[in-house]
């Protein structure tokens, strides 16, 4: 189903690729995708599969056509995406190689090196991945006004969403228990995609997984990440909550986490890259002698960019060189193990200003405590 | 991308039915003189390593190396602080932490010295992955692994009645009156998920006397007088499909007489005479590869490959009924039973 808003965005969204692939001198892009890997499909030709691969042929200002491995999925995208021509076979990939050899003096790449398949990759365009990654890259990393608010209205549905899992902590209930709520809501709330982690017990919790059967009990730190989607737009947020009353040292250790994300979000303005927010981020541990704690050892990334991708460029690494534009977003989080409490989450979406910062998400900044 | 229960019960796949699918392959593997088989898993990828191992990736990717002796490898591009989570959810020999996969793809097979090399779905593979063990002498081991794991083992049954019991239930769930599409899906998701539902993969046809077209649903729609709701159920790594045409009030006669003979044909594992209208279209789906379900037979041109009675499959049937559109699945084993 289709807003007004999507509309726009997809229109808005076709305007630039036409431009870029007039710019660089292509006629058509191939681009390749799956349910993990829609962002860049999302992006040319606004297709989430829900199963196998799918690839489109994208034409600059022409058609687009696409190949998807079920005669369900066939219909479906038709149905959605009166514009598009959609044809199946068992595989999508011989289908669009095929395609591929056939598209004669045309000029075209493919696109993107994350989702692409081999036999695509040894074909006739193999040589031109890099090109039609970084082409489309580059249009992704940057939002427009309608893309940022179909951020603010994912980031708005985080909230709510870790509003229900607050409400459906509690001692005795399984890990699974918690994600089926959060989930029937967002479904009632029209929302499809949710890419949601969670940890749940003491200093033994090195870090976020799928939920699991485990029930909670007293003292446990519950952490979680929600990334609801909307639009195709997928905002973050990152809490952490106590069954029952905090401890002294969980206390203390969620004082340096929100020194840690204050310190990140302050840092974030254009012209700023990837690698100082991260510091920024880390020195705070650095400073209260947690140092070993933001290495690889203990944590992935202080942060990386969001829109039609859950974990999407930059990452927040001290050694990411990417500088920092008006509109670009992200989630700040310097989720990481605390040798005194375990694993430990505090984040929050946040668009680049023309000055500083934006933060989407609302959720007070707390150690949540939910009775146990 | 919406993880539920992930969690391996060693009481419903024992680890000995593990090693058992693992011997089949290494048998396998040995018979055509391949020195590894490597097997991609992902998000919308994990069905052949789950099969094999019971390892299911909630993001990020993974390669399951197995050689014709001794336990299986698996590459895991995941934090290494991972690694204790994923052992406690399969059994594998051995699990390295592997940010490149390409690259600690191709020392481990230098380290076995394997120089013939089978990929499951070699075509599909990631680039970034086939790239760098590009000069391993890779070929398609996509027939060789489809072979092995079929027909279904009574493991591999029981999930799949687990899983379709849970995709029942849920379907129940969702008519429970509600007149609109999200109130509906937020039902079936709430219910499967609390019954344990790993995945949940839900289509929809708001209003079949409009169209009987099941879409994704992304945002909402009221619902009509007549709809339909497909399930894909994921439990512990087997998935099944489930689809109920619901209607508001009593069942057209038509529809009874549907469902009665869509029973005889899933009971028959083959089309029941007697068909009450017109067969608009009919699909096949079975766990072919790393896909949770690939399509194995349908009304259109494709043609099947051959499978041993037994197979774990899902049929799924549009009948034209005098009161309009009616759309059934449910699981089967093709050949011999309807799946409980």
């Amino acid at each position: 189903m289709s807003t007004h808003l999507r509309s726009a965005i997809r229109e808005e969204r076709r305007e630039r690729l036409d431009s870029a692939l007039a710019e660089a001198g292509l006629d058509l892009l191939v681009v390749a995708g799956d349910p993990w890997r829609s962002d860049y499909l999302r992006f040319v030709a606004d297709v989430t599969p829900a199963e196998g691969h799918a690839i489109a042929f994208v034409e600059r200002a022409g058609a687009a056509k696409l190949f998807v491995e079920t005669p369900a999925e066939a219909a479906r995208i038709a149905k959605e995406q009166p514009g598009l021509t959609v044809t199946w076979s068992r595989s999508a990939i011989a289908e669009s190689d095929r395609a591929v050899r056939a598209l004669g003096a045309k000029k075209a790449a493919l696109a993107p090196l994350a989702a692409l398949p081999r036999r695509l990759a040894t074909g006739p365009l193999g040589a031109t991945v890099q090109q039609g990654t970084a082409l489309l890259d580059r249009l992704m990393l940057v939002k427009s006004g309608r893309e940022i608010e179909a951020v603010r209205k994912a980031a708005a549905l985080a909230d709510d969403g870790y509003r229900v899992f607050r409400e459906a902590a509690r001692a005795g209930r399984a890990e699974y228990e918690l994600v089926a709520e959060v989930e029937a809501f967002f479904r009632s709330r029209g929302c499809p995609e949710n890419f949601q982690i969670l940890g749940s017990g003491g200093r033994e919790v090195r870090g976020m997984h799928p939920p699991g059967d485990r029930r909670l009990a007293a003292g446990d730190l519950v952490t979680t990440e929600l990334t609801p989607c909307v639009d195709g737009y997928y905002a973050q947020i990152c809490r952490t909550l106590v069954i029952g009353p905090p401890g002294e040292a969980q206390r203390r250790a969620f004082a340096v986490y929100d020194e840690a994300l204050r310190a990140g979000v302050a840092a974030l303005a254009p012209g700023v890259t990837a690698g100082e927010v991260a510091r920024a981020e880390n020195e705070v541990f650095r400073r209260e002698g947690l140092g070993d704690y933001v290495t690889a050892e203990y944590t992935r990334v202080r942060g990386h960019g969001l829109g039609l991708y859950v974990d999407g460029r930059p990452m927040l690494l001290e050694d990411v060189p990417q500088v920092f534009r008006p509109d670009m977003i992200l989630i700040v989080h310097p989720n990481t193990y605390h040798p005194e409490v375990g694993y430990f989450v505090h984040g929050d979406t946040v668009r680049v200003t023309a000055d500083g910062c934006e933060v989407f998400t609302r959720t007070p900044r707390e150690l949540f405590s939910v009775s146990a | 991308m919406r993880h539920g229960l992930i969690a391996w019960s060693r009481d419903e796949v024992p680890a000995s039915a593990l090693d058992a699918r693992v011997a089949k392959l290494q048998a396998a593997t040995r018979e055509e003189r391949l020195d590894a088989v490597l097997v991609y898993t992902s998000f919308p990828r994990p069905a052949a390593v789950a099969w094999l191992t019971h390892f299911v990736p909630y993001w990020n990717d993974a390669l399951l190396a197995v050689f014709p002796d001794g336990a299986p490898v698996l590459l895991a591009s995941f934090s290494k602080r991972m690694n204790p989570w994923i052992e406690q959810t399969c059994r594998v020999g051995e699990v390295r932490s592997a940010p490149n996969l390409g690259q600690a793809a191709a020392a481990l097979l230098s380290e076995k010295r394997a120089s013939r090399v089978g990929v499951v779905e070699l075509d599909a593979l990631p680039w970034r992955i086939a790239e760098p063990i590009a000069a391993a002498g890779l070929a398609d081991a996509s027939a060789l692994f489809t072979r092995v794991r079929h027909p279904a083992d009574q493991f591999e049954i029981a999930l799949a009645e687990r899983a379709h019991g849970i995709a029942r239930r849920a379907l129940a769930a969702a008519a429970d009156g509600s007149r609109l599409a999200s109130h509906a899906l937020a039902a079936a998701e709430r219910s499967a998920r609390l019954d344990g539902a790993e995945d949940v993969i839900a289509r929809l046809a708001p209003d079949l006397r409009e169209d009987a077209t099941l879409l994704r649903m992304e945002g909402d729609a009221p619902l009509g007088a007549r709809w339909a709701l497909e399930l894909t159920v994921s439990y512990k790594g087997t998935t099944v499909r489930a689809t109920r045409s619901f209607a508001s009030g009593a069942q057209p006669v038509s529809w009874r007489e549907a469902q009665s003979w869509f029973e005889r044909t899933t009971a028959a594992s083959a089309m029941a005479d007697g068909t009450p209208g017109r067969i608009v279209s009919y699909r096949v789906d079975v766990p072919l590869g790393t896909a949770p379900l690939d399509v194995w037979d349908t009304d259109g041109p494709e043609t099947s490959v051959p499978l041993e009675n037994g197979s774990l499959a899902v049929l799924s049937v549009n009948l034209a009924l005098k009161d309009g559109p009616w759309l059934a699945a449910a699981p089967v084993l093709i050949g011999q039973r309807a799946l409980a």
